[in-house]
């Protein structure tokens, strides 16, 4: 008995060492990784789908929670007035894990303005080519209160050859935030005026 | 172990273990990620780092791993290394780790670590197998190098991103591409099995 039991204690032994070290890691090293995905993705993709220059853009920064769910949302101002949003949004059921994105919406068009990848575990020349502006520009102009679906489905999207469930998760991600811009469109909005607020009576330390 | 045995570990992964090419493990970093020197580089430098603590970790539970899970725990410990680089590499080399991608994760079911692990680490004390590690893990790293080198100075004319040759060298672009990799694997195991005959060393892998 004592024989048999001896395999199961010490992988046991082994994969607490192992996951108390790793969650450790992540807990220190996290708050670095997610500013170098700040400097070197969101930045750039900020850039991209408001079309201004990067830097100032990742300050303007609001997390809504609905129904237990964050969606960090960043916003862009013209005057006082709130002209575009990029809210980074989870697809599930990617190939290799889930993909992050963030789907940009112009308020004044009701309007996407684009979809850009944050980061994903796809394969290397199939479903990692949703990154490729091919795929992306697809996503620009799309009336942002209606799902989105693949063709052949019941949509637009042109999926990636060989890479059907990458590109059906990016529309399950798109229509997660169409989802929340059709429901709690106001919640956002009120979120996003309290933070722009708040960014205004304290400024940048 | 005497100081010619250690001397020997040491050197062993520079020429007489030397992966890819004498080890023939590790092929599948060593053709898909060697596109670019510092791509190469990074990709070794990572598989060492692995490799070096996989190596003293294995071999300093060797004792207390029973045999019947002792794949199961490599695995574990190999997972556990792989997931620090990757979190190492993204906070601290975000550029690099975004551009080796997929292949950092699957250094886990890279054959040298597992290969080094049951062939050397599970029966040879820490500081030893610690030595083949650093080894293997420096061989590794040097022949991805290589190879990647020789993959861009003449598929991309450049070499660690700085251009050699200016505006008139026409790359040759099919280097850069999977067949490339081939070739060059290829030409320089044909070349290292030339030079071991010339000097008469006899190909047994230990």
């Amino acid at each position: 008995m004592k024989e048999s039991l001896r395999p199961v204690v010490v992988l046991t032994g082994i994969c607490v060492v192992c996951a108390s070290l790793l969650s450790f890691a992540n807990q220190s090293l996290g708050p670095r990784v997610e500013q170098q995905t700040d400097l070197y993705v969101r930045g750039p993709a900020l850039a991209r789908l408001f079309d201004l220059p990067a830097g100032d853009l990742l300050d303007n920064k609001v997390t809504v929670t609905i129904d237990d769910i964050a969606y960090p949302i960043f916003f862009r101002t013209e005057g006082e007035r709130v002209a575009g949003l990029a809210v980074e949004t989870t697809g599930r059921g990617g190939y290799g894990g889930d993909v992050v994105m963030l789907i940009g919406i112009d308020l004044a068009e009701d309007r996407l303005l684009g979809m850009e990848v944050v980061s994903h575990s796809e394969t290397p020349g199939l479903g990692a080519r949703i990154e490729e502006e091919a795929f992306r520009q697809q996503w620009q102009g799309l009336p942002a209160m209606a799902p989105v679906g693949l063709q052949g489905g019941n949509g637009s999207i042109d999926a990636i050859s060989g890479a059907t469930v990458t590109s059906r998760a990016v529309v399950d991600g798109t229509n997660r935030i169409v989802d929340l811009m059709v429901s709690h469109k106001d919640l956002v909005l009120a979120a996003i005026e309290a933070g722009k607020d708040m960014a205004q009576e304290e400024p940048e330390p | 172990m005497s100081q010619g045995g250690f001397r020997k570990t040491l050197t062993s992964g520079l020429w007489s273990n030397l992966p890819p090419f004498r080890l023939t493990l590790g092929l599948c970093p060593a053709l898909a990620v060697t596109t670019s020197a510092e791509n190469g580089l990074g990709m070794g430098l990572a598989t060492a780092f692995v490799l070096v603590f996989s190596n003293l970790f294995i071999s300093s539970l060797r004792k207390l791993i029973p045999s019947t899970v002792r794949i199961a725990c490599y695995i574990l410990i190999a997972a556990t290394l792989v997931v620090l680089v990757e979190i190492l590499m993204k906070a601290f080399f975000f550029p690099l780790s975004e551009r080796l991608g997929i292949y950092i994760p699957l250094i886990v079911v890279n054959c040298i670590i597992l290969g080094r692990a049951e062939a050397f680490a599970s029966k040879n004390p820490p500081a030893l197998s610690l030595a083949d590690g650093i080894s293997i893990g420096l061989g590794f790293t040097g022949s991805l190098t290589l190879i990647a080198s020789i993959r861009e100075i003449l598929g991309a004319g450049s070499w660690f991103g700085i251009s050699l040759f200016g505006e008139s060298f026409e790359p040759f672009g099919l280097m850069v591409k999977a067949p490339g990799a081939f070739l060059v694997l290829g030409v320089l195991l044909s070349l290292m099995n030339w030079i071991s005959r010339r000097r008469g060393e006899v190909f047994v892998q230990s």
